[in-house]
C-alpha cells in the first residue's frame, strides 16, 4: 500500500566530513515496526493549520531581492508517479549572499532586506507549486575544512500519508560544488543524487508567462517508494 | 557555530495547540506534553522541529472536528511543548501519539511514538527499551517524553 524507500537512494544516518550526524543519529538501529492507521493516514488540509504565503520570495520590500531571479516549477507526486494536488509545500532557501533569513545564522554574510526567506505554497492540479525568487548563493560550513555549500533549496513536503513526509534538497546543474557536497553525496545510488537536481529549461521553451526575466528550472519531489527523493536535513 | 539548524522559526509557529479547531474546543481531555531533545552527552538542541501525528478522543484519525497534526520547534533550552487532547485507543493498540523529528545533522527524519502507558502493543513489543517510549506522567493532564537521539536513555526510533 505504501511502497517503501530504497535505502540505496537514502543517505546513511553517519555522513563521514558531517560530524554533527555522528552526535545526533541514533546509535541504536531503527526498529521495523508493523504500520496502522496511524501511519497510514496523515492531515488532510493541512493550510487549516499551516496558512499559505505567497508565492514569491523576490519582493518582500519595495525593491527586488538581489540576485538571479529564477523561476521554480516543482511537481510533487507519489510512488506511482501520480501528482499530488492539495499537497503542502514549504521552501526555504538562503539569499543571494549566502545568509539565511534566520537568528541562528551567525555568518558574517550581509542580509538582504528584500528577501523572503521561506514560502509555503499548496500544490496546484498535477501537483505543481510556482516560485518566483532569487538564486542561493553557495556558503561556507562554519568550522568546517572548507566545505562549501552548493546552491540548494530547502523543500518540506507532506504526501496523503504520515509515511509520505519528505524534507529534502534541491541543486542547480552543473555546479562545480555539487560534486563536493558531503549531504549530496552522502547518497550513494548515483540517479537518486541526480534526481536531486533540478532541470534548467531554456526560456525559449518554456510557458510565455515566464518569460519575465527570470530563470525557470524544473524539479521533481516523488515522496516515496523506489524513486523517492532522497531525505536531507 | 553549527551547520543551521535554519528551519525557519515562522514554520512551527502557532501549530502546538491542537484542542482548537476552526475555534471550537475539540472533544476529550486536553493534555499537555513537553520534553527535552538532546544529542550526544544530553547536549540540548535549538530549533529542533517536532512534528507529531495522532488519533481523536476516540481512537478515530478521520474526525473533522479534530486536527490530528502538530508542530512544534525546541527553544534554547531544547524544551518543545504541545496542548494536545489525549488520543483515545485505536483498534488493537494502546493510546499513543506519533513523533516525527527533523534537524540539521540528521540525514533523515526520525520517527518514534509516544506510549501513556507500558501496555500491551504491537509496535511498543517490539521495542528493547519500552519503557523510554512511555511518557512521564507530572499530572494527570500533564506528560512529559524527552528525546534522546543518541547516547546514554537514547530513545528508540522506527525505521519507515
Amino acid at each position: 500500500m505504501v511502497e517503501p524507500r530504497d535505502p540505496r537512494t537514502q543517505s546513511e544516518g553517519v555522513v563521514a566530513g558531517y560530524p554533527q550526524t555522528a552526535r545526533r543519529w541514533p546509535s541504536q538501529p531503527l526498529v521495523v515496526r508493523p504500520h496502522d492507521a496511524g501511519e497510514l493516514s496523515g492531515p488532510a488540509k493541512l493550510e487549516r493549520r499551516l496558512p499559505p504565503s505567497k508565492a514569491d520570495l523576490a519582493g518582500r520590500g519595495a525593491h527586488r531581492a538581489l540576485g538571479q531571479l529564477i523561476h521554480l516549477r516543482a511537481r510533487v507526486v507519489d510512488e506511482d508517479g501520480v501528482p499530488v494536488s492539495g499537497a503542502l509545500v514549504e521552501i526555504w532557501h538562503c539569499n543571494s549572499a549566502g545568509k539565511y533569513l534566520h537568528p541562528n545564522d551567525a555568518s558574517d554574510s550581509p542580509p538582504d532586506p528584500n528577501f523572503q526567506g521561506n514560502a509555503r505554497l499548496v500544490a496546484g492540479d498535477g501537483g505543481l507549486v510556482e516560485l518566483r525568487t532569487i538564486k542561493p548563493a553557495a556558503y561556507a560550513v562554519p568550522d568546517s575544512d572548507g566545505w562549501w555549500r552548493p546552491p540548494h533549496i530547502h523543500f518540506s513536503v507532506w504526501g496523503r500519508v504520515w509515511l509520505s513526509r519528505l524534507v529534502t534538497q534541491m541543486f542547480f546543474p552543473g555546479d562545480p560544488l555539487n560534486d563536493h557536497d558531503a549531504i549530496l553525496n552522502a547518497v550513494r545510488d548515483p540517479e537518486a543524487r541526480a534526481r536531486c537536481i533540478a532541470k534548467f529549461v531554456p526560456t525559449a521553451s518554456g510557458p510565455a508567462h515566464l518569460r519575465q526575466g527570470a530563470l525557470v528550472y524544473e524539479y521533481q519531489l516523488v515522496v516515496r517508494g523506489r524513486k523517492a527523493a532522497p531525505r536531507m536535513p | 557555530m553549527t551547520l543551521g539548524p535554519f528551519f525557519p522559526r515562522e514554520f512551527a509557529q502557532g501549530a502546538n495547540d491542537l484542542t482548537i479547531v476552526s475555534g471550537k474546543r475539540a472533544e476529550g481531555e486536553v493534555i499537555e506534553i513537553t520534553g527535552r531533545v538532546t544529542e550526544l552527552d544530553g547536549k540540548p538542541l535549538d530549533n529542533v522541529v517536532v512534528e507529531i501525528w495522532q488519533a481523536d478522543a476516540k481512537g478515530r484519525y478521520d474526525n473533522p472536528d479534530f486536527f490530528g497534526w502538530g508542530r512544534a520547534a525546541t527553544d534554547a533550552r531544547g524544551v518543545y511543548s504541545f496542548k494536545t487532547i489525549r488520543p483515545g485507543p485505536v483498534q488493537g493498540r494502546a493510546p499513543h501519539i506519533n513523533f516525527l523529528v527533523l534537524y540539521s545533522g540528521l540525514m533523515r527524519q526520525l520517527q518514534t511514538t509516544m506510549f501513556f502507558e507500558k501496555a500491551a502493543d504491537p509496535v511498543l513489543d517490539r521495542v528493547k527499551h519500552r519503557e523510554r517510549l512511555v511518557a512521564r506522567k507530572l499530572s494527570s493532564q500533564s506528560f512529559s517524553f524527552d528525546l534522546r537521539l543518541r547516547g546514554d536513555g537514547e530513545t528508540p526510533f522506527f525505521d519507515d
